[in-house]
Parts: structure tokens; C-alpha cells; sequence
């Protein structure tokens, strides 16, 4: 470890902790532990979902799939970034208005039921734990990167997990969603720091986004081959020839783009780590505006990561003569691993301080993430089984409790998956064990809990019994499709098989959709509509806020006049 | 659930408000979908999307990637979020007082 790598991890740390330890939550009660006390406001919360979205697969892996398959890797970011759409218009406002602690509760409070709710926890500790262990491998590799030493006997990877783990579980049982809040909010602007100090660094040495994006797209794009040379890459698109960096193909087919798509847009509805930040707001219109500010803000971080994927493809074939360790990083002036895509560029500009930069930002990255993913596990496990179903009769602090040990027993279990599950044993059967389990969350979540979301949202006629069959049909359909698809070669439709929202959302939308028709609704079904569609506790929030400044406002002037 | 429902707001109202409220969301997404969709099929529609060079030296289709639509999901969000507000506005609350405030003062005549 270096001093500057070392200093940059102590400082990010300690930081992080100060934030954590100063905006812990101020009450015992499950609001506060859960939803910081329902009063985070519009920038904050957008720069918390940010915190708790932008994982390390967006952070170095968008840039790295720009890097290794040109345009057709910008369909990551696209995606991503697209995800918040259909949040803002179907979810953000209606979901908060309803204010309950976690996805399962909603649902099962919307639908009167609680074997809704119990089929909903399934669903989502199989989407947190899909989205978790990715991020303990991340912090495993980063820490490798970072510090490149264990302690205690451990490798460098399984430090990096159990220190990181432990870090963040200690973070989130001590300091809640309040602390939480701040801290993803803080690492957030961090990570965007450190995506614009290098963007701004790489630019300043003379790079031209346009003119590097017409200079590679000249020659054939060329990746490392398993016999040590390059490859060039096929084009999807128009078979025979071959992939361009500027041009789609080198990845995707049309089909292959479109359930890329439609698994990353539609799958970010169904996260419950990003859904349980929208609780928080203190009203519909704020988690509307806040959903607002996000898309914004996605759409800047995504097009810089595009631009510096762009940039590391042109810039490290001619920096290898003048940088002799990227001879061990690279084949031909490509690199081996195109995740390493921002480490080398900040190294290259920055030395061991820019490695340090960057590497700390993929920490940052892997931590926020896996805050918000504990936070999520413990509302469903504390809240919807433990208070619901174990202790009904709990007391506010015994709850609170639950959600603690619920949070450090969640994060042990994904530590130890994440030590088990070693990336290099995968090596032969994916590309990268991060990026592929992060799709299959978003597959899952897509699949079985977005229609059955929107349909609970948007129509009255929604039952218990709809809710389940349709989560059902679509945990098994994506289960199924993701194993023929990792596990059968030769298939005609591969890109289907791994991104099989396309087929399993229809699916689940159409079985909840008969089902439904063939059961009665909630009888409360119209008191949750103007509780959902309604405006009225949000103007009674909006009275109140607008009392308490008026109030604060009338102290101080009179403070002032007492002090004259 | 939040249970401190004003009571200013009658069902009839809140289901016009969600029927309308459908109805832009359902329309935006429709721009989304049409916005998205256009991509894959002027890919293999149109050769100039892939080949021209306009800014430097991107393709209207590069730059569309990695700017545009970046920049359409942010305009397509704040003009939904700003009509779908303007219609709770209106439709619900103080907004729709009026209407029945100046119902009272007739009444009052």
C-alpha cells in the first residue's frame, strides 16, 4: 500500500464514519431507524439514491463495458440511467403518499394480506442477496487494488470483504436510515468528484471526445483472446464483418439491445433498496422532485463514465511505452481487464494519488451500495416478519434491535457467500461475476415485483391472490431463463436468456392480471386509492412545514429585538 | 400507511385526479418507449445514423448515446413531474376551494 492509497482510505473512512456518527437518528422509534423520521429533503435524498444506486458495476463498470465494446456498452449507462423514468411517472409520488417502511409492506397493506407480504419478503432478500455478494466481491477486488494486503492472515480479497463489511454493517445498525442518508449523500458527491476530477484531468491533457471516437472506430475493435493475442470482435448486427468501437454490433443484436434494455429499466422499480429511499421524503410532490433531480444527475454521471471509457480505449495503447506496468495490464496495448479502465487512466494522469482517487471511488461506490442493500434487508426482516409475525406485541426499541441484528446477520451471510464465490473460479464461465449477478437483481426484481408494483399502484382491481401468483410465476420464469442461459451453450436467443425481463414481466403482468379478475379486491380498496392518488396529508405536511418556519422565523426576530 | 388523511379530498375528486394523472403517465411513457425504441430501428433503417460524422467525429447515433438521450429522459422528467404537480394542484385541495368557496359566498347572497 502506498501512502497516498493509504491516506485516501483512511480519509474516506473517517469521513464517512463523522457523517454517520453526527446524523445518527435522534429517536428510537422504527420512523426514525427506518425512515429517518420521514424529513430528508429533495437534494439530499437524489444524492442518498445516487449514493445507494450508483454500485461499483456503474462506476467501473460502465466505463469498462464502453471500453471493451464501444457504443453497444453505452447501453449499460442508457439503461441505468432510463430506470428512473418509469419511477418518476408510475412509482415515486403514489408509493410515498401510501408511506409504509419496505416494498412487502406496501404491498401487503395495499392488498390486505399477509401472505402477500411474507411472498414479497422472498422475493426482495432474493434481490438484495442477488445485488449484495456482488458488492462484498467488489470490495474484495477494490481492496486489492487499494491496499493490495490482508491483515490477520487473510488475503488482500478477503480483507477487503470482511473490513468493508464490517464497516458498513457497524455504520448502518448504529446510525439508521438518518445516518445513512448523509453518508450515502456524502459518498455520492465524492464518487461524482472523483468521476470529474478525472474527467476534467484527462481533458485537460488534450483529449477530444469527438476525434478519439473517430480515430478507434477507423480500425476493427479488438479485444484480448483466451491464446494471449487480440481478437476482433464480431458484429451482431451484420454478420461476416467486423465490430466497430463507434458503431452498435459489437455486443448486442437488436433483440439482445432492446431486453438489455428493457431488464435495466424495468428493474429499477423493483430494487428495494432504491424504492425504500422514497419513504423517506416528507411528501409525494418531494419524492417526485427528488426522482427529478436524480434522472439529472444519473444522466451526468453516465455520460461522463461513457466519455472516460471512450477516453481510456484511445489514450492507453500510447501510454504503454511510457508507463512500463501497463505492460503486465495489457496485450497489444488493450488491457486484459477492462474493469481496470479508470484505475489505469487516474494512474496514468495522477500516478499513485490518481490510482488512489479512483480506487477509492470504487470503494465508495461498493460501501454506499451495500448500506443501502443492509438498510432494505432489515426493514423486511425487523419490520415485515419480526413485528408482523414473530412479536407483534414489540416494543419501539425491541424493533429497533431486530433491525440491528437483522442488518449485521444480513451482512455476514453476504460476506461469507462473497469469500466463498472467488471471481477467478468463474473466470471460464462469465466474463465477470459482478456484473452478472448485479443483472440478475435486476432481472428478478423487474420480473416478479415491478408489474405486480405498478399494478397495485395503477389498478383498483389488484388482489392478494393475483399479487402472489404473479411474483410467483415471475421469480420461476427468471430463475429458469437465467440458468438455460448460463448453463446451455449454442442457445438461439442467449441475450434473451440473461436479460429475461422481456418475456418474464408480460408473464407476470398477465397471470396477476387473470388471477385477479377471478378473486375480489380489498374491501378498503377506495381509502387506500385516496390515500395513494390523494393530496391531502401532503398539503397538511406542507401547512405544518410552512407553521414550524413561520414559528422559527418569529423566535429569531424576537431574539434579535431581545438582543438590541 | 399514512393514516392523517385531510378530508378535502372526496373520492370523486381523487379518481378524476388519477384518471388524468394516468393518462399523462401513460403518455410520457408512450414518448419513452418511442424515444428509446427509434434508436435500434434507425440503426438498421438508416446508414447515415451509423456512419455520418457530426461533432468531431461522432455518429448521430454515437452522440445520441452518449448525450441525447441522457438529456431527453432529463426534459421528458421535468416536464412530467411539472404537469403531473399542476394537476394535483388543481384538481385537489386548495386549488379546487374555489369553485366551492364561491359556491358558499352565492350561497351567502
Amino acid at each position: 500500500m502506498t501512502l497516498a492509497s493509504g491516506l485516501t482510505l483512511t480519509v474516506v473512512l473517517a469521513l464517512v464514519s463523522v457523517v454517520a456518527l453526527v446524523m445518527r437518528p435522534r429517536g428510537t422509534s422504527t420512523v426514525d431507524f427506518y425512515l429517518a423520521g420521514q424529513r430528508v429533503g429533495v437534494a439530499t435524498n437524489a444524492w442518498a439514491i445516487c449514493g445507494d444506486y450508483f454500485s461499483a458495476a456503474s462506476f467501473l463498470g460502465v466505463a469498462a463495458a464502453v471500453y471493451a465494446t464501444g457504443l453497444d456498452g453505452a447501453w449499460y449507462a442508457v439503461g441505468f440511467a432510463a430506470g428512473f423514468v418509469p419511477v418518476l411517472l408510475f412509482v415515486a409520488a403514489p408509493l410515498r403518499r401510501f408511506g409504509e417502511f419496505s416494498i412487502p409492506d406496501f404491498l401487503g397493506r395495499r392488498l390486505g394480506s399477509e401472505r402477500v407480504r411474507l411472498v414479497a419478503v422472498g422475493v426482495v432478500q432474493l434481490v438484495i442477496l442477488s445485488y449484495l455478494v456482488p458488492q462484498t466481491v467488489g470490495s474484495g477486488i477494490t481492496w486489492e487494488l487499494l491496499v493490495g494486503q490482508g491483515v490477520a492472515g487473510l488475503s488482500p480479497y478477503a480483507t477487503g470483504i470482511v473490513v468493508s463489511t464490517a464497516v458498513v454493517a457497524a455504520l448502518v445498525s448504529f446510525g439508521g436510515m438518518r445516518g445513512t442518508t448523509w453518508t450515502q449523500a456524502v459518498q455520492f458527491l465524492l464518487l461524482l468528484g472523483a468521476l470529474l476530477w478525472l474527467a476534467a484531468t484527462v481533458i485537460g491533457e488534450g483529449f477530444h471526445y469527438g476525434d478519439a471516437v473517430e480515430q478507434i472506430s477507423t480500425a476493427p475493435l479488438g479485444n484480448p483472446a483466451p491464446d494471449g493475442g487480440l481478437a476482433t470482435e464480431p458484429n451482431a448486427l451484420h454478420p461476416g464483418e467486423p465490430a466497430v468501437f463507434g458503431e452498435p454490433g459489437a455486443r448486442y443484436d437488436v433483440l439482445g439491445q432492446i431486453a438489455l434494455m428493457v431488464t435495466l429499466a424495468m428493474g429499477t422499480a423493483g430494487l428495494p433498496h432504491v424504492m425504500n429511499r422514497y419513504f423517506t421524503s416528507p411528501t409525494g410532490s418531494a419524492a417526485r422532485t427528488t426522482t427529478v433531480w436524480v434522472l439529472c444527475l444519473a444522466g451526468v454521471f453516465y455520460a461522463v463514465a461513457v466519455m472516460l471509457g471512450t477516453a481510456a480505449r484511445e489514450i492507453v495503447p500510447g501510454a504503454v511505452a511510457d508507463n512500463p506496468w501497463l505492460d503486465e495490464l495489457t496485450v497489444d496495448g488493450v488491457l486484459t481487464v477492462p474493469e481496470h479502465a479508470l484505475p489505469v487512466l487516474g494512474r496514468i494522469y495522477g500516478g499513485d494519488a490518481g490510482l488512489g482517487v479512483v480506487a477509492a471511488g470504487a470503494l465508495i461506490a461498493v460501501l454506499s451500495t451495500i448500506a443501502g442493500l443492509l438498510l432494505a434487508a432489515a426493514a423486511s426482516w425487523g419490520h415485515d416478519v419480526y413485528e408482523r409475525h414473530l412479536n407483534p406485541r414489540a416494543t419501539q426499541r425491541q424493533a429497533v434491535r431486530a433491525g440491528r441484528i437483522t442488518t449485521l446477520v444480513t451482512a455476514g451471510t453476504a460476506a461469507g457467500i462473497g469469500l466463498v464465490l472467488r471471481p477467478e473460479a468463474f473466470a471460464a464461465s462469465t466474463p465477470s461475476i459482478v456484473a452478472t449477478m448485479v443483472t440478475w437483481a435486476f432481472a428478478v426484481a423487474g420480473s416478479a415485483l415491478t408489474p405486480v408494483f405498478l399494478l397495485s399502484i395503477w389498478w383498483r382491481r389488484t388482489t392478494a391472490a393475483g399479487a402472489v401468483a404473479g411474483m410467483t410465476t415471475g421469480v420461476v420464469v427468471v430463475i429458469a431463463m437465467l440458468t438455460a442461459g448460463t448453463v446451455a451453450d449454442g442457445s438461439p436467443w442467449p441475450d434473451l436468456l440473461l436479460a429475461p425481463t422481456l418475456l418474464a414481466a408480460p408473464l407476470t403482468t398477465v397471470v396477476t392480471v387473470v388471477v385477479s379478475r377471478s378473486t375480489a379486491p380489498p374491501p378498503d380498496v377506495e381509502r387506500s386509492w385516496l390515500i395513494m392518488h390523494g393530496t391531502a396529508a401532503d398539503r397538511h405536511t406542507q401547512a405544518l412545514a410552512r407553521l414550524v418556519l413561520a414559528e422559527s422565523r418569529r423566535r429569531r426576530r424576537e431574539v434579535r429585538r431581545a438582543r438590541r | 400507511m399514512d393514516d392523517d388523511v385531510g378530508t378535502r379530498d372526496t373520492p370523486a375528486e381523487v379518481d378524476a385526479t388519477f384518471r388524468t394523472l394516468r393518462r399523462v403517465a401513460v403518455g410520457y411513457f408512450v414518448v419513452f418507449l418511442l424515444g428509446v425504441a427509434a434508436f435500434p430501428v434507425l440503426t438498421l433503417t438508416l446508414d447515415w445514423w451509423s456512419q455520418a460524422r457530426l461533432v468531431g467525429g461522432m455518429s448521430p447515433g454515437f452522440l445520441v448515446a452518449a448525450f441525447g438521450l441522457y438529456g431527453f429522459f432529463a426534459v421528458l422528467g421535468i416536464a412530467a413531474a411539472r404537469l403531473s404537480s399542476a394537476v394535483e394542484h388543481r384538481m385537489l385541495g386548495e386549488a379546487a376551494q374555489p369553485a366551492d368557496d364561491t359556491v358558499d359566498e352565492e350561497d351567502a347572497r
